[in-house]
């Protein structure tokens, strides 16, 4: 129990410091130093980029969103002013340029079920993540893709906002008052829409069960 | 609890997000109503049904590609200017002002009251002024009299107190001029000495300053009267502070006959050996200091200087000085 405690107020004393420390970072680039907006670049960029390549199903595009991200945090920061963390205020700037994307998407009625790399090839996600299930056969594996396809499928029939909060939520774990800070709306809102997203996609995905 | 409710509850449920209290009611709820152990369930399978788009992990290839194409593009944009780093400062206390909308609208309030009354009263007190004014200079049926002569208001230095009489609209007003004045007398009459060591603190002219530290530095080397306490004073004080080299060399020059006797004048000479800004006043004041070089204070000084000024003919006149004491060496 003591040993515990300790052990969370070492972890809080940690990321105490971390948060001092990023502070400091945000402070340098505010005063122009590149190097320490490197480092901030570096702490979130597989997040991002995990984040832009899950909602767009294309490596392009997510590419794309890296960059206008990075590229538009560098030139807004000195207008970061501790407000909230440096992470809502990143996830902001994701989460505006993934939904524009979307909703771009949803008027020219695209509908990615695989991820496309930078060449154009489609790539299958589901085959490129391993399935340690001892269940795993080559008619189950089949199974799982088709069904990935067709949540993938089912997803795009939300709107983007909808979208948006389900991914937050579900695939990125986020809190709902986090993704209310996020999207600049309310926890009460973001947890109306997760409900109204998880209807649709029970609704979309009825005819599997 | 109805269903309805229930339903959204679930959702929330299953993301771990219900407060405990609201779980427990909830899970009583299900327990009892066959369509929402349904709901449950649908939502559970969601859940695993949704695991099956699973998020992978960015290839390192991508994370690599899209950074090197990020510095590129950073390397290509023009750096901030110091006003546009100034700009986003401002507007960011603009916007934290803008946080504070009452505490803002208050502030302007209470700025324009202020500024209304202190107009409001200002032009009263200059227009009852104006009015007293009138009625003192021109009293009723007699020709305009000014209280003063055109010439002598343009020699006005300044108001030094205003007091109105009792009952009266009469207002005395006492005034400072400026005349200019003419003295002539011997350099050691006492009022011409007095205005010749207002004149070393003579900051606007330097020609004035220059003037007259040459000539109480010329009756100190003569020892026409050099006290401690006046003409000596004067000139330690253009030593130290006077901005002007001459002036500063003069001074050196009218204390060099007090170096050995006056301990003050001495620590004077060192300080001007330790910082004044010229090179030549500092090796002349080392000069000064031969006759006292026994001194403890003098010789810890040469030492640091010769050892560590980054003068290097400061450097070796110190040596000079102290290669005369030889048990410093």
């Amino acid at each position: 129990m003591g040993g515990a405690s300790r052990e969370d107020m070492s972890q809080g004393q940690e990321r105490a410091q971390n948060r001092a420390h990023e502070m400091d970072l945000i402070r340098e680039a505010q005063a122009g130093s590149r190097a320490a907006f490197d480092v901030l670049v570096r702490q979130y960029e597989h997040q991002v980029l995990r984040l832009a390549l899950h909602l767009t199903g294309s490596e392009p595009d997510a590419e794309d969103i890296y960059q206008d991200a990075f590229l538009k945090a560098f030139r807004y920061i000195g207008n970061f002013r501790f407000e909230c963390s440096f992470y809502t205020w990143i996830y902001r700037i994701v989460t505006n340029l993934c939904l524009d994307q979307l909703r771009r998407r949803k008027t020219r009625r695209e509908d990615h079920a695989v991820v496309v790399d930078r060449g154009g090839d489609e790539i299958d996600v589901l085959a490129s993540v391993s399935d340690n299930r001892s269940f795993s056969n080559p008619a189950r594996e089949l199974d799982r893709k088709l069904l990935g396809e067709k949540i993938q499928a089912a997803l795009t029939k939300l709107t983007p906002r909808e979208r948006m909060v389900f991914e937050l939520k579900h695939y990125q774990g986020l809190r709902l008052r986090t993704i209310g800070e996020i999207l600049n709306t309310t926890e009460e809102t973001a947890k109306n829409t997760l409900f109204r997203a998880t209807k649709k996609l029970r609704a979309q995905l009825a005819e599997l069960r | 609890m109805n269903c309805e409710l229930a339903h959204e509850r679930i959702v929330t449920a299953a993301y771990g997000e219900l407060p405990d209290e609201l779980a427990h009611e909830l899970e009583r709820h299900v327990a009892a109503c066959p369509d929402c152990q349904k709901e449950h369930e649908k939502v559970l399978a969601l859940r695993v049904v949704a695991d099956a788009h699973p998020v992978a992990e960015p290839p390192p290839n991508l994370i690599a590609r899209a950074h090197l194409r990020l510095d590129e593009t950073l390397d290509t944009l023009p750096p901030k200017r110091w006003y546009e780093r100034l700009g986003e400062r401002i507007l960011n206390s603009f916007a934290s002002l803008q946080a504070a909308p009452v505490a803002a609208l208050l502030l302007a309030a209470a700025g324009a009251g202020a500024g209304l009354l202190g107009g409001y009263e200002f032009a009263l007190n200059r227009a009852a002024h104006a009015a007293t004014t009138a009625r003192t200079a021109v009293p009723a049926g007699a020709q305009v009299q000014p209280a003063l002569a055109l010439p002598e208001l343009a020699n006005v230095a300044g108001i030094s107190s205003i007091v109105r009489q009792p009952n009266s609209e009469i207002v005395a007003v006492s005034y400072n001029q400026l005349v200019p004045r003419h003295a002539e007398g011997p350099v050691d009459d006492p009022a011409i000495r007095q205005l010749l060591m207002l004149a070393t603190e003579d900051a606007a002219s330097p020609r004035v300053r220059d003037d007259s530290v040459a000539l109480l530095a010329a009756e100190c080397r003569t020892g026409h009267g050099c006290q401690p306490s006046g003409i000596r004073e004067a000139l330690m004080v253009a030593l130290r502070y006077d901005r002007s080299p001459r002036v500063r060399q003069k001074a050196l020059e009218g204390l060099e006959p007090y170096v050995a006797d006056d301990v003050r004048v001495r620590d004077a000479v060192l300080e001007a050996v330790l910082s004044d800004s010229d090179p030549a006043i500092r090796t002349a004041a080392i000069g000064l200091l031969d006759p006292v070089d026994a001194d403890t204070s003098v010789r810890q000084v040469l030492y640091s200087v010769s050892n560590s000024d980054q003068n290097s003919q400061i450097r070796n006149v110190s040596r000079q000085v102290l290669s005369r004491v030889p048990e410093i060496q």
